[in-house]
């Protein structure tokens, strides 16, 4: 039960970001290398607002940022956008930036966020803290919803559409400017609430959201543009993996031992009869049908 | 129809704009004192951005003090002390070019500072190949002794071997020990599974993480699973943090654990004030000694930077550390590396590190007094026992 719990707690960290990510993704076909300091930018908010309860405090961080990532992606992104390297360019700026801000504002000292929920909780005979079980089912609830809406409305359908072949969407009479727009903002929001909700477990410091690029591109890797689910589905086998690994052996060797895993999956998927295999796959498993 | 953008240029434009104005065209370098014909010139290489960078400016602020204080005293042999700051934001190729480019283009006659043992190894290795004197304020060892290095921080046994019997006796023999995954917290836990055999206990659990971790709960549940009386900890940065925070939320970290470690360090108490509150801790330096020096140290320090916090031990380190090279610079013939050097091995010094502090010449470690403080709430750290002299002879590769 512990590792079970363990895993979703981290899924739902690497969920929240893996799948900003890749609705980013996406619409404009750019990874978004300041992610990571959106993430810090919510946990920031949420231990420098000390006033209002905690669960006001993450909504601030979200209110804060989203007029936040309008103008980045305004002013920064939308002329560069033809440019995919020009863009992530600018993504790895726009981070970098927020990262000296917040060395400048805050210093690099780390700051903790007291928990709302102190004291413990038993899940089948399992002590787990309180805090930490509440974020994981919250990160998983906002997942949820978010696959939700990628998958059931109309604008996760332009979404997909443009994802796939935005030339054909625009053709359509899709603007494919407001959907990255949108994207941008909406992806962006999953990290800072991720950095908000996740900032009493974690150490709130500049550097914060950087060391967790890493999980969150092989995320990315692993999905496929568009499709938001095999984003959080990727995101779950990360966290599977690492958590696994890591109760079985020491940290040292587990990081190992996961490096060589993804990097392993990563170089097979590129190989060509891999491809192929998984179409065949996907034809015997789920056959065409008429629409 | 409307103009197209001209995504490329706008994009490299945005991002050079963004670049320079993140401060990435090249290590800031600021001066001192103003220049004056055969004064001494100190080369401080510190952190002032990135992950360390609190830690880096305490020692440089340390460093200063030190430097006004003996020039307002008149400054070496009646010459004024000038010094030169760079920014190598902890990144060691950053402080091989920087060592480098302080003795042969500012033709520095002694170099200070660096906070990890990386960089503290790498500037070594310049200093050494140049002649020119070294002294480091951090606590810890590096992995081998130079020639022209001098360590003012405690060392590992220095802290350890006063601390270790006393947490066994108060809290139970059963030992745990968790560290980051580099080469210090691997020396940190072979000292303290020497002395803690010594001291007839036990280590039931040895864990380390690599750095940046984020999820701690797999080592804490291994720990927790020990039961162990005491946990010595040489977690650190940002994962300092991180770990004792997830470790009190799991329940590891209560008041009846005996707990020693880097979490203790001043420099974490912003962060972690609830969980250290009431526990001891054993230091070189604490800005609740009180001696003449110190409180006018301190006060000089929270006057000069309007700061409230715990003064960094780093920056005490730095500012007794200063005086004692300057006082051997004094005593050499002339302001040039051999000869400064040579009398930094000699010299015995009087300061609140101890009385005739001297250097140990197997390890080139700063033989000194330790202090066991107690971390009251609001973050005095209080002196609870003096320890003295806490000698440090085991010999180095290098210097032995």
């Amino acid at each position: 039960m512990d590792v079970l719990l363990a895993i979703l707690s981290l899924f739902g960290l690497y969920g929240l970001v893996t799948l900003g990510i890749a609705v980013i993704f996406a619409a404009t076909r750019v990874v978004n290398l300041a992610q990571g300091d959106l993430m810090m930018v919510g946990a920031y908010t949420a231990a420098v607002a000390a006033g209002p309860a905690f669960g006001w405090r993450v909504v601030l961080a979200l209110v804060v940022s989203a007029p936040l990532l309008l103008l980045i992606e305004r002013l920064l992104l939308r002329r560069p956008l033809a440019d995919g390297l020009a863009t992530m360019l600018v993504t790895w700026g726009v981070g970098m930036a927020l990262r000296q801000a917040a060395e400048l504002l805050f210093t690099s000292t780390s700051r903790t966020v007291e928990p709302p929920m102190a004291g413990a909780v038993t899940v089948l005979t399992t002590p787990y803290p309180a805090y930490r079980l509440a974020c994981g089912l919250i990160a998983v609830a906002v997942i949820g919803l978010v696959l939700l809406v990628a998958y059931r409305t109309g604008w996760g359908l332009t979404l997909r559409a443009i994802a796939d072949n935005a030339t054909m969407a625009a053709l359509l009479g899709t603007d494919p400017r407001r959907v990255r727009t949108l994207a941008f903002v909406l992806g962006g929001l999953l990290a800072v609430l991720a950095g908000a909700l996740y900032s009493p477990v974690l150490a709130v410091n500049p550097t914060m959201g950087f060391s967790l690029l890493v999980p969150v591109f092989f995320g990315l890797l692993f999905s496929r543009p568009g499709a938001l689910a095999t984003a959080a589905g990727a995101a779950l086998l990360i966290a599977a993996l690492s958590v696994l690994l890591r109760a079985w052996m020491s940290d040292v060797l587990a990081e190992v031992l996961f490096y060589l895993i993804v990097i392993g999956v990563a170089a097979l998927r590129s190989r060509p009869w891999i491809w192929r295999f998984s179409s065949w796959l996907s034809r015997l498993l789920l056959p065409a049908r008429a629409s | 129809m409307a103009q197209p953008p001209s995504p490329p240029r706008t994009g490299i434009l945005t991002v050079a704009t963004l670049l320079a104005l993140t401060g990435c065209g090249g290590s800031a370098i600021s001066g001192g004192q103003d220049g004056q014909s055969g004064s001494l010139k100190i080369g401080v290489i510190v952190p002032l951005t990135g992950p360390v960078s609190a830690t880096g400016t305490a020692l440089r602020r340390g460093f200063e003090l030190g430097v006004k204080k003996v020039n307002d005293n008149g400054g070496v042999n009646g010459k004024k002390v000038e010094y030169v700051v760079v920014d190598d934001a902890g990144n060691p190729a950053t402080s091989t070019q920087l060592a480098r480019k302080l003795i042969q283009q500012d033709q520095v006659s002694m170099i200070f500072g660096t906070i990890t043992g990386d960089t503290a190894e790498a500037v070594a290795r310049v200093a050494d190949d140049a002649k020119v004197p070294f002294g480091t304020a951090i606590l810890g060892d590096t992995e081998r002794c130079y020639t022209y290095q001098w360590g003012f921080g405690e060392t590992t046994r220095q802290m350890l071997t006063p601390a270790v019997p006393e947490l066994l006796r108060k809290y139970g023999t059963k030992v745990a020990i968790v560290g980051s995954d580099y080469n210090y917290p691997h020396f940190y836990a072979g000292v303290a599974k020497e002395l803690v055999k010594q001291a007839g206990g036990s280590i039931l659990a040895e864990e380390y993480s690599p750095l940046g971790q984020a999820d701690w709960q797999p080592v804490i549940t291994r720990m927790k699973d020990a039961e162990p009386d005491v946990v010595l900890s040489m977690v650190v940065g940002a994962d300092a943090v991180t770990f004792s925070q997830q470790a009190k939320q799991f329940g590891l970290l209560t008041p009846e654990l005996g707990f020693e470690g880097a979490p203790l360090d001043t420099d974490y108490y912003p962060a972690l004030s609830a969980l250290v509150n009431g526990r001891t801790h054993t230091v070189r330096w604490t800005d609740g000694l009180d001696d003449a020096e110190s409180r006018k140290f301190v006060a000089d320090y929270r006057a000069a930077h309007d700061f409230k916090d715990p003064i960094p031990e780093v920056a005490g380190n730095a500012y007794f550390g200063v005086q004692f090279l300057l006082d051997a610079a004094r005593k050499a013939a002339a302001f040039e590396g051999p000869a400064i050097n040579t009398e930094i091995g000699r010299l015995t010094f009087d300061s609140p590190l101890g009385k005739g502090t001297r250097f140990e010449s197997t390890n080139h470690r700063l033989q000194a007094d330790m202090l066991e403080v107690t971390i009251k709430p609001g973050g005095a750290y209080e002196v609870s026992k003096k320890l003295g002299p806490i000698p440090d002879t085991t010999p180095k590769t290098g210097c032995a």
